[in-house]
């Protein structure tokens, strides 16, 4: 019991990783990217070529890859996204869409059907643990919960402390004016697609260290990260972060119930918070909602 | 300064600006007056680039800058404090001001001068702007503006909401802004304090430009008949 509740936290910080960059494209350019996952799944198999090619380790690898990602992110909002918007709310989901099914395909035609992984090129790490009260618990999956903790605080950092974060802050709330205070807001969205990507790329190498990968394994990446950012609430990275544990803790009971119930553990999980969200008021789960009532509570008091 | 030829603004096929002409030169002061929904304010934000322009052309600076984006022409000295003051409510008064300086321009402007400008800010320095009282925020919003060091500075109706004693207080501050030589268009309701503070008055009737003269060569009687139509309709009967 205490072994899978861990064990999910552990994967939470997986769903955390690869669910940042989805909520943060959200929440700042108002776009769902769902061609999300395949992007991650483009950076597992460049880390993995990158890796086998020159005989790195994965985790020197995906610094190389983090430039190539960035770039990637400003090219899908110069040459896509950003005309996309510009065709009302639908038109980037279906052409992100489209771009997920052309990547699958590219990425098919390229690797073919095996399944890979990083974790071969990791040696002994792949599979060392730590005991802690009787509980084994794999330094991988540690590594990548840790990783997702600094990716999102440091997200956090630069949205809340930089000049960059201030400005991508304002044009999310008020991209009319932030364009009059002399905010550029392509360069904004710009920006903001390559740290995206950069996230992406870091999730996509988690997942193969993790475990394996193949070309159409993008679509449950996006599931995922969907289903974490909407129970976590897109308005908040922490909201993520948590929503991403919640998704996990919701599949490992879901597995205890039934053997075949650990993804159905999280959609019902999912389709709980969704209905709620819809239902009932909209910010009930954040994090904000509750302190802003506790200090209410002390200015009264 | 500011070149505005024969500008055209639209909504859908609604006409809410058009064949307006005006030019600015440096250093003038002027007001802009109309009645409600006279398209005072589509004006100003097709100026400021926060609107697109269906036909006409734009000069700032002997530049063309009809079609640029409303950043460019912050970068370039124009900027626009828009009714309703629009401040990013989450973030505090120190970050709404430093917003202000995103694009590096020089000019004496920096953020503890605002502070000296604006005392009443000084202690709410940290709090979310979303808290502010309307002065506080109408002080926020100009200052940002002022951050960037414009050469051309266009207000959309600063005295909205406020007190009387708090306007007096922001025409206060915006007087040194006069004396320091900034190029300044304004959108006042009262017309006695904007007959008071400006050089040249300009007034609207239904997207069009129906009065345009120094303050010392008209009188409140002609820019109340001009604000309400009864200019032309007078006009009329003469003829
Ligand atoms: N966003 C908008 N969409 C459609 N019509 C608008 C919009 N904003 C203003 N209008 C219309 O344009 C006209 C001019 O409005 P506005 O420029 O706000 O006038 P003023 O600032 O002089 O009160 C009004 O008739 C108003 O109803
Ligand atoms: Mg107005």
């Amino acid at each position: 019991m205490m072994n899978s509740l861990v064990q999910a936290i552990l994967l939470g910080g997986y769903y955390a990783l690869v669910a940042c960059g989805l909520a943060f494209m959200f929440q700042v350019m108002r776009i769902i990217n769902l061609a999300h996952g395949s992007l991650a799944i483009l950076s597992a198999y460049l880390v993995w070529e990158i890796t086998d090619a020159l005989a790195l380790s994965p985790f020197v690898s995906v610094l190389m890859i983090l430039p190539i990602m960035a770039i990637i992110g400003l090219l899908l909002q110069r040459v896509i996204l950003e005309r996309a918007t510009k065709g009302g709310e639908l038109l980037p989901v279906l052409t992100t869409f489209g771009l997920a099914i052309v990547i699958d395909n590219l990425l098919f035609q390229q690797f073919g059907a095996n399944t890979r992984s990083l974790s071969p090129y990791l040696g002994d790490l792949s599979w060392e643990s730590y005991e802690i009260f009787g509980l084994w618990i794999g330094k991988l999956p540690v590594i990548v919960l840790i990783t997702a903790i600094v990716v999102i605080g440091g997200l956090d950092l630069i949205l809340r402390f930089t000049p960059l974060g201030r400005q991508i802050r304002a044009t999310a709330f008020d991209p009319d004016t932030a364009g009059l205070v002399g905010i550029d807001a392509r360069k904004i969205a710009g920006i903001s697609a390559a740290i995206a990507m950069m996230t992406v790329a870091i999730s996509g190498t988690a997942l193969g260290l993790r475990g394996t990968f193949d070309a159409y394994a993008g679509g449950p990446q996006l599931l995922f990260a969907f289903e974490a950012t909407i129970i976590g609430g897109a308005s908040s990275l922490w909201g993520v972060f948590l929503g991403g544990i919640i998704l996990a803790i919701a599949q490992s009971i879901g597995a205890l119930i039934h053997p075949q119930g650990f993804l159905l553990g999280g959609h019902f999980m999912f389709l709980i918070f969704l209905f709620a969200r819809i239902y009932f008021n909209r910010d009930v789960f954040t994090l904000k909602h509750w302190f802003a009532k506790r200090n209410k509570g002390e200015i009264t008091a | 300064m500011l070149s505005v030829s024969n500008l055209d603004v639209r909504y859908g096929q609604f006409r809410a600006v058009q064949g307006v002409s005006m030019e600015i030169a440096k250093g003038d002061v002027v007001s802009l007056i109309g009645a409600n929904g006279a398209g005072k304010s589509t004006l100003l934000r097709a100026i400021a680039g926060a609107l697109p322009i269906h036909s006409g052309r734009l000069l700032f600076k002997q530049q063309e800058i009809t079609n640029t984006s409303s950043s460019s022409r912050v970068q370039q000295g124009l900027s626009l404090v828009p009714e309703g003051r629009r401040l990013f409510s989450d973030m505090t008064v120190e970050e709404n001001l430093l917003l202000g300086s995103t694009v590096k321009r020089s000019g004496d402007w920096n953020i503890e001068r605002i502070f000296s400008t604006f005392p009443n800010l000084v202690k709410r320095r940290h709090a979310k702007t979303g808290n502010l009282s309307g002065g506080e925020q109408q002080a926020t919003a100009i200052g940002r503006a002022l951050m960037s060091n414009p050469d051309f500075l266009i207000l959309d109706e600063v005295s909205l909401g406020l007190s009387p004693l708090v306007v007096n207080q922001v025409y206060d501050s915006m007087e040194s802004l006069k004396d320091a030589g900034t190029t300044i268009l304004l959108v006042e309701q009262d017309l006695e304090r904007a007959m008071r503070f400006s050089k040249r008055t300009i007034c609207m009737l239904e997207g069009r430009v129906v009065l345009d003269k120094l303050t010392s060569d008209t009188n409140k009687e002609e820019i109340t008949q001009a604000y309400f139509g009864l200019h032309q309709s007078s006009k009329q009967e003469v003829s």
